[in-house]
C-alpha cells in the first residue's frame, strides 16, 4: 500500500510539474498596462495555483487507477463493495468550500479596490455606434476624437455611452471591459502604468461590423498629453 | 378519415375496414408524414388568411404584412397543421368529438421497420430512438456549420462568406447544439432508459411523449431555414441579445419562434419524466434506491419546468417589440435593455445544469458498472443534485458581470457561482473514489466517462476563474469564454452524450458495436477536441473577442491550428456514424446484460419486451451494489419466486 502511495504522488507530481510549466512558459496574459490589471493577474495567478493542484489530484489519481486496476474484458469479478467514507467526503465539500469562499474574499476585495475612484478622475466619455468608437472628453470642453489618448498614471474614468445597440469597451492590456448599453449608463476605471499603443476592441456582438469595431489607445507622458489636447481642442 | 386509420399500421385490416379507395387514398388521409405534410400546407394557408381579412376587417394598410404572415401562418398553424396530420392529435379530437377512441391497448409499441419510426409511436423506446436519431441529423448541421466558420477563421479577414452569414452561421451552430443536440439528446436516452430503470411499462403520458417528440423536428427546421430568410439567417448570437436583435432581419423571428416550439417539447417532456419518476417506480423503488440516471433526469425536468418559461417570455417579448412596436427592450419607448438579459439568463443559466446533469447521470451509471464497484457515496451525489438545482437559480447574473447591472449584484451573484463549485466537486471527487480499487473495464463509455471527468475539471476550474469578477471583468466575451463553455458542453455534455449511446447500444438494438471503432473514436475525438479548445484560452485572454469573422494578425498562426484541429475533430464524427450504422445493420448479436449492470434495464432482453417488463418487478436494494455478497436490487418476476417459495415450503 505503501508503495502505491509513493507511485500516486509521483504521477501527481509529474501531472502537476507539466501543467505548471504549460501555465508558465506561456505568457497567457497580455502584458499589463494597468493598476487594474495589477490586481487582476494577482487573482489570476491565485486561482491559477488552485486549479493545478486540483486537476494534478484528479488526474493522477484516474490514471493511477487505470493504471493499477485495470482488468481484461473477460474479467468476471467485482471490486470490493465500499460505499462512501464520510470523513472524505467531509474533506472533499469542506477544502474546495474554503478554497472558493477564499477565492471569493480576495475577488471583492479587488473589485472593490478597482471600483474606487480616486480625487478627480480624468473624465472620458466612451461612445459606441456602430461601428466605431468615440472619444469625448469632458474636462476640455467636450472635444471628440476617434483615437483614444490618455496620460500615464493618472486614473481615467470611462463613461459609456451607446446610441444603438449594446457594444463593449475593451483594452486587453488594462483588463477592464464594460458595456455601452444604450438607454443607461455604465462606467469604469483605468489607471493606465506605461505608455505605448494599445488596442481598444468591441467585445459585445453589435452587428455585421462588430469583428472591425476596433479604435486605437495610446498612453503619453502627462506632458505630451496636455500638447496633444491642445491640438485638438480648437 | 374513419377510425380505420386508428389501428396499428403492421396489423392486418379486417376485409370490412378497407379504405374504399385503396392504400393511395389510405397514404394520403391517414396519420403520417404524407398527411402532415399536405395539412401544414393547409395550415399555412389558413393563418395567411386570418391575417389577411383581420387586417382588413379592421383596415390596417398594408394588408400584406410579410413578417406577420410569416409569423401566424408559417410558424404557428403550419406546425399545428403538421403535427395534426401526422396524427400527434388524433386520440384526443376523437375524444373531444365523442367518437370512439382506440383503448389504450399500446399497440402502437414497438418498431417493425424503419417506416415504424417516422410514424406518431406511443412507446418510450421508439421515441427515446426517434430522439437520438434526430438529434444526431442537427448534430450534424451543426458541426458543419461550425466546420465552415472554422474555415473561415483559418485567416483574419473575410475569405468565404460575409459577415451576415458569419453572424448567422455562429448563431445557427450555437442554437442547434443546444436547443435541437443537447437537451434533446439527453432527454432521448433519458426517455428510453427512466421507464426501465424505474421498472415501469412506459412514461406516465405516453401520448403527451410523441407529441413532446414531433415539437422538436419542427424547431430544428425552423433554425436550419432561418438560412433562406431574405437578410439571412439569425445573427445575433444564440443568446439573441436585445436591440441588436430587435434590428435584426427577418431570420431573427426563426429564432423568436424555434425556441418556444422547442422550449414546449422540453416542458412536456419534463412534466412526463416528473409524473413518470414520481408515481410509477416499481414496488419498493424507494428515492433513495433510484439509480443515479433517475435523480439526475428528476433535478433536470424541475429545472425545466421551473425556467423554460424565461426563455419563452423573453423571445416572445423581442418578437412583440419586432413586429407589434411594443417596446419592452427599446429604451425610446421606455423599455428596459438589461431586462431582457436578465430574463433570458434566468432561463438560460439553468439550462447549463438542464445541459449537464443528465451527463452527471450517465456518468455515474457507467463508472460504477465498469469499475465493479458501489457509487461512492451515493446519498450526496443525489443531494448534490439537488443542491446544484437550488443554486442554479441564484447564480444567473454573473453572466452579466460587465453587462452595466447593479453594482451591489456582483458579489452575491459571484458568491453563490463559486459555491457551484462544492456540489459539482464532490460528484468529480466521488466518481474518482468510485474508481479507486476498482476493477476497472476500459471499454469506450468508461472511455468517455473518464475523458468527460478530466475534461469536466478544465471546464468547472475555467468557470472558477470566470466566477471571480475581475477575473471576469478581463476574460468575459473573449475566446477564453468559447473554451470553457466547449470544455463544458463538449468535453463535458457531449462526451456523456457519447458514452451514454455506447453504453445503453447493445440494449436499444440487441447489437453489440465495434470497440475497436468506439477507441477509434474516442482518442481521435479526445486529442482533437483538445487541440481545438485548449488554445482558445489562450488566444481569448491575450485579446481575441468571440463572435468576429476578423481579428488581429497576431493570432492567426493559432487560429490555423484550432481550424485544422476542428477539422479532425468533425472527421472523427465519421468514425462514430460509421460504427453506429454498421453495428446497427450488422454487429453481432449483444446479450442482455453485457456489462453486468445491477439496473433495472439490464435484467431485461436486449432490445426490451414491448411492454419491457413480463412481470412488474419487486425493488429490493440499491443499485449499484457492486461485490457485496448476494445483493441484488430486484426480484424480477416476484410472483413466480414467491409460488417456488410456497412450493419448496409445501
Amino acid at each position: 500500500m505503501r508503495k502505491g502511495i509513493v507511485q500516486l504522488v509521483a504521477i501527481g507530481v509529474v501531472i502537476g510539474v507539466l501543467v505548471t510549466l504549460v501555465a508558465v512558459l506561456f505568457q497567457w496574459l497580455p502584458t499589463s498596462a494597468s493598476e487594474e490589471f495589477d490586481r487582476i493577474q494577482d487573482i489570476y495567478w491565485f486561482a491559477t495555483i488552485m486549479s493545478i493542484v486540483i486537476f494534478s489530484v484528479v488526474v493522477a489519481v484516474v490514471v493511477y487507477s487505470v493504471w493499477k486496476w485495470r482488468v481484461p474484458a473477460d474479467d468476471d469479478l467485482d471490486g470490493p463493495p465500499i460505499h462512501g467514507n464520510t470523513g472524505l467526503e467531509i474533506v472533499w465539500t469542506a477544502v474546495p468550500a474554503i478554497l472558493v469562499i477564499a477565492l471569493g474574499i480576495v475577488s471583492a476585495f479587488v473589485l472593490s479596490k478597482n471600483g474606487e475612484a480616486g480625487n478627480r478622475p480624468l473624465e472620458v466619455k466612451a461612445i459606441g455606434q456602430q461601428f466605431a468608437w468615440k472619444f469625448e472628453y469632458s474636462d476640455y470642453g467636450n472635444f471628440t476624437t476617434g483615437e483614444l489618448v490618455l496620460p500615464v498614471d493618472r486614473e481615467a474614468r470611462f463613461t459609456m455611452e451607446s446610441v444603438d445597440v449594446i457594444h463593449s469597451f475593451w483594452v486587453p492590456n488594462f483588463g477592464q471591459k464594460m458595456d455601452a448599453v444604450p438607454g443607461i449608463e455604465t462606467s469604469i476605471l483605468v489607471t493606465p502604468t506605461r505608455t505605448g499603443e494599445f488596442a481598444v476592441v468591441c467585445a459585445e456582438l453589435c452587428g455585421l461590423g462588430h469583428a472591425t469595431m476596433r479604435a486605437k489607445a495610446r498612453v503619453v507622458t502627462q506632458n505630451e498629453f496636455d500638447q496633444w489636447v491642445k491640438e485638438n481642442r480648437a | 378519415m374513419t377510425a380505420t386509420h386508428h389501428d396499428p399500421p403492421h396489423t392486418e385490416y379486417p376485409a370490412h375496414f378497407e379504405p374504399p379507395h385503396g392504400p393511395t387514398w389510405k397514404a394520403f388521409f391517414g396519420p403520417g408524414i404524407v398527411r402532415g405534410a399536405w395539412m401544414a400546407g393547409v395550415g399555412f394557408v389558413l393563418g395567411m388568411l386570418l391575417v389577411l381579412v383581420l387586417r382588413r376587417w379592421w383596415g390596417w394598410e398594408p394588408y400584406w404584412k410579410t413578417d406577420v404572415i410569416l409569423v401566424v401562418g408559417g410558424m404557428v398553424a403550419a406546425p399545428l397543421g403538421f403535427l395534426g396530420g401526422i396524427g400527434a392529435f388524433d386520440y384526443w379530437l376523437y375524444y373531444i368529438s365523442g367518437r370512439p377512441t382506440r383503448p389504450e391497448d399500446h399497440s402502437g409499441h414497438g418498431a417493425h421497420s424503419w417506416k415504424d419510426y417516422f410514424r406518431v409511436n406511443t412507446d418510450h423506446k421508439v421515441i427515446g430512438i426517434q430522439y437520438l436519431v434526430t438529434t444526431f441529423v442537427f448534430f450534424t448541421i451543426g458541426g458543419l456549420m461550425a466546420m465552415f466558420f472554422r474555415a473561415e477563421l483559418a485567416q483574419p479577414g473575410l475569405q468565404f462568406v460575409d459577415s451576415q452569414t458569419f453572424n448567422g452561421l455562429v448563431s445557427v451552430h450555437a442554437t442547434l447544439m443546444i436547443f435541437l443536440f443537447i437537451i434533446p439528446a439527453f432527454a432521448g436516452l433519458a426517455n428510453f432508459a427512466v421507464p426501465l430503470m424505474l421498472g415501469a411499462p412506459d412514461m406516465a403520458f405516453p401520448r403527451l411523449n410523441a407529441l413532446s417528440f414531433w415539437l422538436l423536428p419542427i424547431a430544428g427546421v425552423m433554425f436550419v431555414s432561418s438560412f433562406l430568410a431574405p437578410g439571412g439567417a439569425f445573427g445575433a448570437g444564440w443568446t439573441g441579445y436585445a436591440p441588436l436583435a430587435e434590428g435584426q432581419p427577418l431570420g431573427q423571428t426563426f429564432f423568436n419562434m424555434g425556441v418556444q416550439w422547442a422550449g414546449a417539447s422540453s416542458i412536456l417532456t419534463a412534466l412526463n419524466f416528473l409524473v413518470t419518476i414520481i408515481t410509477m417506480r416499481a414496488p419498493g423503488m424507494t428515492f433513495w434506491r433510484m439509480p443515479l440516471l433517475v435523480w439526475a433526469n428528476f433535478t433536470t425536468s424541475l429545472l425545466v419546468v421551473i425556467a423554460t418559461p424565461f426563455i419563452a417570455g423573453s423571445q416572445f417579448f423581442v418578437m412583440f417589440d419586432r413586429i407589434m412596436h411594443t417596446s419592452f427592450f427599446t429604451p425610446e419607448g421606455g423599455g428596459y435593455v438589461l431586462g431582457y438579459q436578465h430574463i433570458f439568463w434566468f432561463y438560460s443559466h439553468p439550462a447549463v445544469y438542464i445541459m449537464m446533469l443528465p451527463g452527471f447521470g450517465i456518468v455515474s451509471e457507467v463508472i460504477s458498472s465498469m469499475s465493479r464497484k458501489p457509487i461512492f457515496g451515493y446519498r450526496l451525489m443525489a443531494l448534490s443534485l439537488m443542491g446544484i438545482l437550488v443554486l442554479g437559480f441564484s447564480v444567473w447574473a454573473h453572466h452579466m458581470f460587465i453587462a452595466g447591472m447593479a453594482d451591489w449584484l456582483r458579489v452575491p451573484m459571484m458568491i453563490t457561482t463559486l459555491l457551484i463549485a462544492i456540489p459539482t466537486g464532490i460528484k468529480v471527487f466521488s466518481w474518482v473514489a468510485t474508481l479507486w480499487r476498482g476493477r476497472i473495464h476500459l471499454n469506450t463509455p468508461m472511455l468517455f466517462a473518464l475523458g468527460f471527468v478530466t475534461m469536466f475539471v478544465i471546464g468547472g476550474l475555467s468557470g472558477v476563474y470566470l466566477g471571480s469578477v475581475p477575473i471576469d471583468i478581463a476574460a468575459s466575451d473573449t475566446y477564453f469564454i468559447v473554451a470553457h463553455i466547449h470544455y463544458v458542453l463538449f468535453g463535458g455534455s457531449v462526451f456523456t452524450i457519447f458514452a451514454g449511446i455506447y453504453y445503453w447500444f447493445p440494449k436499444m438494438t440487441g447489437r453489440m458495436y465495434s470497440e475497436r471503432l468506439g477507441k477509434w473514436h474516442f482518442w481521435l475525438t479526445f486529442v482533437s477536441f483538445n487541440a481545438t479548445f485548449f488554445p482558445m484560452h489562450y488566444v481569448g485572454l491575450r485579446g481575441m473577442p468571440r463572435r468576429v469573422f476578423d481579428y488581429d494578425e497576431a493570432f492567426g498562426d493559432l487560429n490555423f491550428v484550432i481550424s485544422i484541429a476542428s477539422f479532425v475533430l468533425g472527421a472523427s464524427f465519421i468514425v462514430f456514424v460509421y460504427n453506429i450504422v454498421t453495428s446497427w445493420v450488422r454487429g453481432p448479436i449483444a446479450d442482455a446484460n453485457p456489462w453486468r449492470a445491477h439496473t433495472l434495464e439490464w435484467q431485461v432482453s436486449s432490445p426490451p419486451p414491448i411492454f419491457n417488463f413480463d412481470e412488474i418487478p419487486q425493488v429490493v436494494g440499491g443499485p449499484y451494489e457492486y461485490g457485496v455478497p448476494g445483493a441484488r436490487h430486484a426480484i424480477m418476476s416476484p410472483g413466480r419466486e414467491a409460488k417456488e417459495a410456497e412450493e419448496v415450503h409445501a
